[in-house]
């Protein structure tokens, strides 16, 4: 791909041509059948310029002339005129030069991603017995970017991800069926993804036992509990409780974290970060070294030890707020126009131990694991729970049935009194707003009062 | 720019695949135009206009299936991916359930076939002023007035020939309401037309009920107790129970037995009030399934019977149960006996519920979640509106407890669906 030079002379505002490829492969497999076994390859041209006060948006396919993309998105951007005159503040002029490439193992080919699967699924049948259904989907995405500003920026970004999802379903006492997940997700191809019996026996027999007592749950008692989040629910916690209302255009759109910076938001043990590309000393799984506007991407602290820092911001936002731009604009997919993204979210370890944490637990739950999540502009948050455990005592107990954890996240972070000082980071699934969007979570275990749904 | 061939790229394609060694074929060729004004934080801020063009292939050799997606319709690459197609399919088990329609024709030209810069700008205009006017607390965040142009051309080895130009306008907004510091919890609606200039803006889809109850939002509070009581879902909360109702007689759960329904065929899965029924040429839709069927008219529930199960070709081969086509959107409710407000009257003790923030339901169709966008029903009165409220019930049970279902209806295009009133939902 070659990017075109974005011609500032063309207007008196920013602009920015996008060359975007976007390839995919999604295979599943239901029980041995090939379900779907499908690749697919978008790729195109978009340009966006902003001038006087408005913006202009356009996309061709293929290797279409960026020229005359660019041409069309300018003219767009005059036509809104017809609402009237329209003056914001300048937009920042941050501006990169760099290529940004993952390199993992070499792929391998279709036949080789098969073979790993049926002996996945082999495996899984064999070890696993009176298993109503083992479900197995692979998903691979490679997004490549290339960049030219206004500003100066030519970049070349590349961002892959590999996921396999391991759904084990059974039945419960009730005749009913039900359902684990174990999600396994890399930075890299299919190639990086380590799908061994050697590795992923021990994560699987847990997942079994797991489902096996799940098959004796109970409900939940819905109200407000003492819940120890593990890892995994945590990097969620930070994603959706306090991540989406910390987006500057969530906040400019009415979130009431607009007026809260300085002010306390959680407890002294909660730092939250939305990293750009590194964290300890390690590149992250989504490595966001300049976002689609050709910014510079740096570390976003949202939150340092309970005080409400910042927020994520484009130029725009970074404009309209006063702030700095953190490189946190990103597009989806060759047609999308940026927007302020999450990128590597984490609420940072701190210096308690999972079983101690349980221990110190008199009555409440231990949630283990969880489907999806949902974010708002009061910063109340939910998300699913489909595998967590009763507390009795400060010990673990009966396995819960399919729940909601919810709550204001303000309120929630300000009830932590234990975060344990391991971390885990994941990059399964999409966040969605407007245009899904490829995220990784992080998080440790985290102790607090919080809702949950039952009776 | 050139117009695209449609039937001429997938023909080629066609031939190509067929020429690499494919037993079974299928090519779809599909044009995308969208040209689009949005609405940022209560303001005109971008307009737009994309294309797409992409072609799908699905080739079968010896049982064996693959399937890839491309949108550079050069001949070098349409033959670098007919290859690895073929690769692809190499590599994969044989199943005998694996195949591609034949003998399908449809040519269905639907909806405004071009786009109308002016008439966005009026919507745009026209719904920026209603809130100005009327709802000046509610903060749109977010919306959209569009035209979509989509067009498609679907040939299979077995003589299929599926067309489609398929147009719609849309509009749609969201955001919150803010009083103060205190601020609405996002809501949202829209939807798709054939005719967006017929009525006002905020006429469409719900919309002034949307800003004008964010506005009742600001100021929630929470429940004093919890309580077992009934449930009034808006036309916005009821998707979520069809979405499950539909993944229950849809290929996954099917092929992998864990549907509740797949053995209920014939008999009362719901409320004898429910009666739920295919729309296909709905705004938007086009009468035609992926897998290059046609579809025709389909009654999923009557009176609470279910009618069918929904299984594709592959589905319906891998299960042994009868093969139902069914298109990417077009579902309807039918209208109730009962009016908006005597449903509401009806119930002592309930809450009106916007829509549900909620994880994903168990495959036996439990579920929590939090009621957004609602407000408490006491003594048949729409009170306050509520805070951090949790509802837990059953899905498959929902659909069997439904009490009333009300003349009025919201019809987004995909959807055409009443409000439902549904006994014994616990809240806390």
């Amino acid at each position: 791909m070659t990017a075109s030079t974005a011609s500032a002379a063309l207007v008196t505002g920013y602009t920015e041509t996008r060359h975007h490829e976007l390839r995919k492969t999604r295979i599943l497999m239901i029980d041995g059948s090939l379900s779907s076994n499908a690749r697919t390859c978008e790729a195109g041209v978009s340009a966006r310029v902003h001038a006087r006060g408005y913006w202009g948006f356009a996309a061709m396919p293929g290797a279409s002339d960026g020229q005359r993309v660019l041409d069309r998105a300018h003219a767009n951007a005059l036509a809104m005129a017809r609402f009237g005159a329209h003056t914001g503040a300048p937009l920042p002029q941050d501006s990169y030069r760099g290529e940004h490439v993952f390199q993992g193992k070499p792929a391998l080919s279709p036949q080789d991603n098969l073979e790993r699967l049926t002996a996945l699924n082999a495996f899984c049948r064999q070890r696993y017995s009176g298993l109503r259904s083992v479900r197995l989907m692979l998903l691979e995405e490679h997004h490549t970017k290339q960049l030219a500003t206004s500003t100066g920026t030519q970049a070349l970004s590349s961002i892959q991800r590999a996921l396999c999802y391991v759904v084990f379903a059974t039945e419960n006492e009730q005749g009913e069926p039900i359902e684990l997940v174990e999600p396994i997700s890399v930075k890299g191809s299919f190639a990086d993804l380590d799908l061994s019996a050697d590795t992923l026996a021990a994560p699987l027999d847990r997942m079994h036992e797991h489902l096996q007592a799940k098959r004796h749950a109970v409900p939940a008692r819905g109200g407000l509990h003492t819940v120890v989040m593990a890892p995994r629910l945590a990097g969620m916690l930070a994603h959706e409780a306090m991540g989406h209302p910390c987006e500057a255009d969530i906040v400019l759109g009415g979130a009431v974290t607009a007026d809260l910076v300085g002010q306390r938001v959680a407890s002294d043990l909660v730092t939250m970060v939305d990293f750009a590309h590194h964290h300890d000393g390690a590149e992250l799984m989504i490595p966001v070294y300049v976002d689609d506007e050709g910014t510079p991407a740096r570390d976003a602290v949202l939150i340092e030890r309970g005080i409400l820092r910042g927020f994520m911001n484009s130029r725009e936002t970074a404009a309209k707020l006063g702030a700095a731009p953190t490189g946190s604009a990103r597009a989806f997919g060759p047609t999308d126009e940026p927007l302020v993204r999450m990128r590597n979210t984490a609420i940072l370890p701190g210096s308690s131990r999972l079983a101690e944490m349980i221990e110190g637990v008199d009555e409440g739950y231990l949630l283990m694991a969880t489907s999806n999540g949902q974010a708002d502009t009061t910063t109340e948050f939910m998300f699913g729970i489909n595998l967590a455990y009763e507390i009795h005592g400060g010990r673990v107990g009966r396995a819960v049935r399919d729940t909601t954890l919810s709550g204001s996240a303000i309120e929630v972070l300000k009830t932590v009194d234990a975060v344990s000082d391991d971390m885990l980071w994941g990059a399964s699934g999409y966040c969605g707003k407007k245009q899904p969007m490829v995220v990784s979570m992080g998080g440790p275990a985290v102790r607090a009062r919080a809702h949950l749904g039952g009776e | 720019m050139p117009t695209l061939d449609l039937h001429a790229a997938a023909e080629r394609a066609l031939q190509l695949m067929l020429a690499q060694g494919f037993e079974h074929a299928q090519s779809s060729a599909r044009l995308s135009q969208l040209t689009e004004l949005n609405i940022e934080l209560n303001r005109p801020s971008l307009l737009r206009n994309t294309e797409t063009h992409r072609l799908g292939l699905l080739g079968l050799v010896g049982g064996r299936k693959a399937a890839t997606e491309l949108s550079d319709l050069s001949d070098s690459a349409l033959r670098a991916a007919v290859a690895a197609l073929h690769a692809d399919a190499a590599g994969a088990p044989a199943d005998t359930a694996n195949a591609v329609s034949a003998g399908q024709h449809a040519d269905i030209v639907q909806g405004p076939q071009q786009p109308d810069v002016d008439l966005l700008a009026a919507q745009v205009q026209g719904l920026l002023d209603f809130r100005a006017r009327e709802t000046p607390k509610m903060m749109l965040a977010e919306g959209s007035a569009s035209h979509t142009l989509t067009q498609t051309c679907t040939l299979t080895s077995g003589g299929s020939v599926l067309s489609s130009r398929i147009g719609a306008w849309g509009l749609e907004a969201s955001g919150s309401a803010r009083d103060g510091k205190r601020a609405s919890s996002f809501s949202g609606a829209g939807g798709r037309s054939h005719d967006l200039a017929a009525q006002p803006p905020q006429a469409h889809f719900g919309l002034e009920a949307m800003m004008r109850e964010a506005e009742r939002q600001v100021d929630p509070v929470p429940l004093a107790a919890h309580f077992t009581g009934d449930v009034v879902l808006t036309p916005y909360a009821v998707v979520d129970l069809l979405q499950w109702l539909q993944g229950q007689i849809s290929d996954d759960r099917l092929i992998a037995s864990t549907s509740l329904y797949a053995h209920r065929v014939g008999q009362a899965i719901a409320s004898p009030l429910l009666h739920l029924h295919s729309r296909f040429d709905a705004p938007g839709v086009a009468a035609v399934s992926a897998d290059a069927f046609a579809t025709p008219a389909l009654e999923i529930l009557s009176g609470g019977v279910l009618h069918t199960l929904t299984p594709s070709l592959y589905g319906s081969r891998k299960t042994g149960l009868p093969h139902v086509p069914v298109a990417a959107g077009g579902w309807s409710i039918a209208a109730g006996a009962t009016p908006l407000a005597a449903l509401l009257r009806g119930v002592e003790r309930g809450v009106l519920v916007g829509r549900f923030s909620m994880g994903n339901p168990s495959p036996a169709g439990d579920f929590s979640g939090v009621v957004k966008n609602s407000f408490l029903i006491d003594g048949g009165h729409v009170g306050h509106a509520l805070s951090g409220v949790m509802a837990a019930g059953n899905m498959a049970r929902m659909l069997e407890a439904v009490l009333a279902v009300s003349v009025e209806r919201i019809d987004t295009g995909d959807w055409q669906l009443p409000w439902l009133r549904i006994g014994g939902l616990h809240f806390s």
